[in-house]
């Protein structure tokens, strides 16, 4: 065979090969969140930086509002062509983890986990025993309070029990302003019920012990009635409560036009104030969740973020997406050895889960609104990850709006959310 | 003849019988099918268990599943009464007012009243979720400037169905006042001429030869009306998450959260198939009530 003739087949062969290697090696992974479009931009600038030393790997981020984000990752999460990497909330692991919906991490990465994050993290991201997510974040309640509006109602300090957050709700409340004491949330589940299970944690009472639910409880008794106290003295008013499927609304705008004096809210809607607010944003201090009759101390209720695998994503596709979350989460993907994903979340105020990212952002975590965060997550009790815990909330939610709007008493509420919460749970344990 | 003629009668028919059947009746049979099987969504349709009816007395039962789902049933019945009764008068009404050909800018109030159909849901939703903001929505904004208070539209349970309901209204009205212009250039004109010469005022012209002589359009225009209401999906989603206190959650909304979002298929078929029977009795009910007036 000619000279001639060898080069043009090697060149054919090569021709013929290329494009084989190039899809065998490039991997398409995508990334689905519920976060707004800046922080979108900022995941998106960080898998720009992996692709530098990973020119394989493609990141695609796909954002959808929270309302939808456990749907499309139910409906798509089934196929392999559903979105790689999901970030979720540790109440639906779950249920998403029977459903094999989520993979397991690979022993590498669940070894980095449990040294470097907090036990109590690394358990919300683990299913009987297996970790199934890389934790990111963690959100905890404290009471939120206007300065400003404290001082034009003569109120020296933010109240620390109950009684003094009545009395408080009570002097900050003036009907012919439209300005009301104490903010609930309603149409929105974690809304509705986060605060709730605040105010009864700080009473003394939980949610659920040992699989089953307690809300029949003298604290949560007790609980149920302050809201119906709040509603009954005006110094709560449902309508100006609302969310919509962005967890934003009308509880938000009345808070950050000064209509509402107190809220209890997480950490991560410091971004929401700041937007909202501007320079007014200085008035927002924040307060451990004020102590009830039977409780001892403040507490409040946390929860975690993690970031999950697809189960039915191809094998390439999960390692490449283990190795991505493995690289975003590391000290030294972001700066002064702050992880990536930490910076990202600092910049919508959230609290970094990792035990070194919280070392490195010591100086941001220290500041006014974020150290009363800081300072109440040692005391914080986790809000409880059980099966059938979405649908318990969901349940839950009705009959605390219910009592917020008038259509039951206290005692009435106790008692659904009590026989709804052992039905739901009971069924979901099956 | 006969023979050849039925022969390819059926292969022209095949092709289509064939889709219905794949993408219709397999999909309906199948949900019939669900709603007596213990089942999640997340799994294949062979790990579905037979359980009888008990889905059917769990969503019609006094725990927070059957009280969800009645509720659902009831706002969805509220909904789509109120939205039949509001659209069908009213394209009745902007119909007879486009279709006068001396009234100037006719054209225009139809390419208006037609345009709001064209707008996607999202929009309309995106846009009426803040009208409806109680504290700087532009409506509560009007009704102060005429002393009335800052009402709570979609922020009480009173009022949240009713705001969604004048939002669908809004957005179809247009397609409805087509249908009705269609239905009225099917009158001759001969019989209004005819009532004239007779001495019939414009009322009794309307009352005994527009409305009678309508009563096919506009029964066609309640069965659609009906079946678009029935499916509300999206301003619930955008705007309320079927709050407060359930008062929005209506069925296509619920069965969503409770097939999909808890992955409890076996519940979530029976709530869609209680919502077919509901719409097939609707639907038959009213095409029966028609046939009696035309047997009168």
């Amino acid at each position: 065979m000619s000279f001639a003739w060898t080069s043009k087949l090697a060149l054919a062969a090569g021709l013929a090969i290329l494009p084989a290697t190039a899809w065998a090696q490039s991997v398409n992974i995508s990334y689905l969140t519920h976060w707004s479009p800046e922080t979108v931009a900022l995941l998106e600038a960080a898998a720009k930086d992996y692709a530098k030393t990973n020119p394989d790997v493609s990141v695609t981020v796909r954002a959808v509002p929270f309302g939808d984000l456990l749907t499309t990752l139910r409906s798509q999460g089934g196929g392999s062509d559903g979105p790689t990497i999901g970030g979720i909330y540790d109440l639906w692991l779950p249920e998403l983890a029977r459903d094999k919906l989520v993979a397991p991490a690979p022993d590498a990465v669940a070894s980095e986990v449990k040294v470097s994050w907090p036990a109590g993290i690394t358990s919300a991201a683990s299913v009987g025993g297996k970790l199934y997510g890389i934790p990111n974040e963690i959100d905890v309640y404290a009471l939120n309070y206007n300065k400003a509006l404290f001082k034009q109602a003569g109120i020296a300090a933010p109240p620390k029990t109950w009684d003094e957050f009545k009395d408080a709700a009570k002097k900050l409340t003036n009907k012919e302003a439209g300005q009301q004491g104490f903010g609930m949330i309603n149409s929105w589940a974690a809304g509705v019920v986060h605060p709730f299970a605040s105010l009864l944690v700080s009473n003394g009472g939980e949610l659920v012990k040992d699989g089953k639910p307690v809300l029949d409880s003298q604290q949560a008794a007790q609980t149920f009635q302050l809201y119906e106290d709040l509603i009954k003295s005006g110094a709560s008013v449902p309508a100006m409560a609302t969310a919509d499927a962005n967890t934003t609304g009308p509880f938000l705008d009345n808070f950050v036009s000064g209509k509402t004096g107190m809220i209890i809210m997480a950490n991560w809607w410091e971004s929401a104030l700041k937007t909202g607010m501007g320079d007014k944003f200085a008035d927002i201090a924040t307060a451990p969740i004020p102590v009830g009759p039977s409780g001892g101390k403040p507490h409040s209720i946390s929860y975690s973020w993690m970031t999950v695998v697809n189960a039915n994503a191809g094998a390439a596709e999960q390692k490449a997406a283990w190795e991505f979350l493995a690289w975003l989460n590391n000290p030294k993907s972001g700066k002064n050895g702050a992880s990536a994903m930490s910076d990202i979340l600092m910049s919508m105020g959230i609290l970094p889960s990792r035990l070194s990212d919280i070392e490195a952002h010591k100086d941001k975590l220290g500041s006014e609104f974020l150290s009363g965060y800081v300072s109440v997550l040692a005391d914080a009790k986790p809000f409880p990850v059980v099966p059938g815990g979405q649908e318990f909330s969901e349940s839950l939610q009705q009959t605390l709006e219910a009592l917020q709007y008038g259509q039951v008493s206290a005692k009435d509420a106790q008692a659904t959310a009590q026989a709804d919460a052992t039905s739901i749970l009971e069924r979901a344990a099956k | 003849m006969i023979q050849r003629y039925r022969a390819s009668a059926g292969i022209m028919l095949t092709p289509a019988v064939t889709l219905i059947g794949i993408f219709i009746l397999l999909p309906m049979m199948l949900t019939v099918w669900l709603s007596f099987q213990d089942w999640s969504t997340q799994t294949p349709f062979s790990s579905a268990s037979f359980v009888g009816l008990d889905n059917f007395r769990e969503i019609f039962g006094a725990s927070s599943v059957g009280r969800d789902f009645k509720g659902a049933l009831t706002n969805t019945a509220i909904y789509t009464a109120l939205s039949v009764i509001l659209i069908l008068p009213l394209s009745v009404a902007f119909g007879l007012m486009v279709y006068q050909h001396d009234v100037a800018g006719g054209t225009a109030l139809r390419t208006v009243l037609f345009s709001t159909y064209m707008v996607p849901m999202i929009a309309v939703a995106l846009a009426w979720s803040k009208l409806y903001s109680p504290s700087e929505g532009p409506l509560n904004q009007m009704l102060g400037l005429i002393g009335i208070g800052p009402q709570p539209f979609l922020s009480s349970p009173r009022s949240a169905l009713v705001s969604i309901v004048l939002l669908n209204v809004w957005q179809q009205v247009g397609y409805f006042t087509v249908l009705a212009i269609a239905g009225l250039t099917q009158i001759p004109g001969s019989l209004y001429e005819a009532a004239k010469l007779d001495g019939a005022n414009r009322f009794e012209q309307f009352r005994f030869i527009t409305l009678p002589l309508m009563r096919r359009t506009l029964l066609f225009s309640a069965v659609i009306a009906i079946i678009n209401a029935v499916q509300v999906f999206e301003p619930v989603a955008l705007i309320t998450q079927g709050g407060p206190v359930g008062s929005t959650n209506v069925l296509t909304y619920h069965i969503r959260r409770v097939g999909i979002e808890r992955a409890q298929g076996g519940l979530g078929s029976a709530m869609a198939v209680m919502l077919m029977l509901s719409l097939i009795v609707v639907v038959c009910a009213l095409f029966a009530l028609a046939n009696r007036k035309d047997q009168e």
